[in-house]
């Protein structure tokens, strides 16, 4: 596994002050905010220096850090954990390896007495699905850290935002204590065809001009099919077709499903034959403009 | 080999939080949760009095970066609440300007 080196990410010596290591997290995380950065990595450097502050902000879990042997180590460096950390690390990754610094964080809480019981802490994390996995549900594998894979079931209906609650699939509780609970917040990958407002879901449609003039049927694929429209007579650009109940299905037995829009987008085939050709300069002189 | 299990993810729309699980979510005091419903920062549903609110995904998610924010940065709960609105625009926004083929 490899070592993550913290301090790196944070730009601070390893005798960084408290008070030094907030100055240099606040700055970076907001040069990197992904709602105003324009570093095309400010996703990726935010979620590194939230997770080396989410360290190096808490004095237990800095102290923990620096037993492994932050001066021994350089990011990137392969990793060995020191032969007290539990063992059994042996091919695991490195985020199997951070993960479990909190838990070795609260066996050292844990340390304290014999009788104290603490829930474990929730779990927050972000799930990429696609479009089509909100239409249908769906199952995805997730990590969460060594010998604990998860399997998760989502649900038809999901929306981006929404937060799916795993119970009792958080951190681990200490001395018998119930343990926390996983919580994923439901993300759309990027997907140039469609755009999403809650349950609406907004589909661009090329059409040729014909089709646009003369109206008539056209087969469209959607998220949830192929379907058959009808396009009126004499469209236009950005026409909104509505497709009553073919967004995002509702979420078990509540709320209702969300439209389908498909904008229709004109598009003029290139006139690169002489028989093309020949026709766009009909339709120019009976036409005009 | 991992063990491998298979749970259902539930929405927070079929199972909302309680008050206590939303506080305990953000790893803050109950407290604090109250007060920013008082303040109108936070909005919840269902309940009769503050205490027994139910909270879905907009609260969840809302209610952490708030408290993100107030911890990382020291901040007011107020000028907190304003950024995180500020973000919510700026995203929406982007969203749109992505759909309109401009960004």
């Amino acid at each position: 596994m490899e070592y993550k080196d913290y301090y790196a990410t944070l730009g601070v010596a390893k005798t960084a002050s408290e008070d030094e290591i907030k100055k240099a997290y606040r700055k970076l995380v907001r040069k990197y905010h992904p709602d105003v950065s324009k570093e095309a990595d400010a996703d990726a450097r935010t979620k590194e220096l939230n997770e080396a502050y989410g360290v190096l902000g808490d004095a237990e879990k800095r102290a923990a850090y620096d037993s492994l042997g932050s001066g021994q180590y350089r990011a990137g460096q392969e990793f060995h954990p020191p032969p007290d950390w539990g063992g059994g690390f042996e091919g695991g990754s490195a985020e199997d390896f951070f993960a479990d610094l909190f838990a070795h964080v609260g066996r050292q809480r844990g340390g304290r007495s014999q009788s104290f019981r603490m829930r474990g802490e929730d779990i927050h994390a972000v799930l990429e699905i696609g479009l089509q996995d909100a239409y249908s549900g769906a199952q995805r594998e997730i990590s969460l850290g060594r010998e604990r894979n998860l399997k998760v079931s989502i649900p038809q209906g999901v929306t981006a935002g929404q937060q799916l609650r795993l119970s009792g699939q958080g951190q681990p509780g200490m001395n018998g204590a119930e343990a926390g609970d996983l919580y994923l917040e439901i993300a759309f990958q990027a997907d140039d065809r469609y755009r999403v407002e809650g349950r609406d879901v907004y589909e661009r449609v090329a059409i040729p001009p014909w089709s646009a003039a003369l109206g008539g049927e056209r087969e469209v694929a959607t998220p949830s099919g192929r379907v058959t429209v009808t396009v009126p007579p004499n469209s236009q650009g950005g026409r909104k077709l509505r497709l009553k109940g073919r967004g995002i299905p509702a979420s078990g037995n509540s709320g209702t499903a969300g439209d389908l829009y498909l904008i229709l987008e004109i598009f003029a085939p290139p006139a690169d034959t002489p028989e093309r050709r020949a026709l766009y300069e009909q339709m120019q002189r009976e036409m005009g403009g | 080999m991992p063990k491998e299990e298979i749970v259902e993810g539930v929405p927070l729309e079929l199972q909302a939080l309680t008050l206590d699980e939303l506080a305990r979510a953000c790893a803050v005091e109950p407290e604090w949760v109250v007060q920013r419903v008082r303040r109108g920062i936070l909005i919840g549903a269902e309940g009769t009095t503050v205490e027994t609110l139910q909270f879905t995904s907009v609260d969840l998610g809302r209610a952490r970066r708030l408290a993100q924010l107030e911890r990382d940065f020291d901040a007011d709960e107020d000028l907190a609440a304003l950024v995180v609105d500020l973000c919510d625009e700026v995203r929406r926004l982007k969203t749109r300007l992505r759909a309109a083929g401009v960004a």
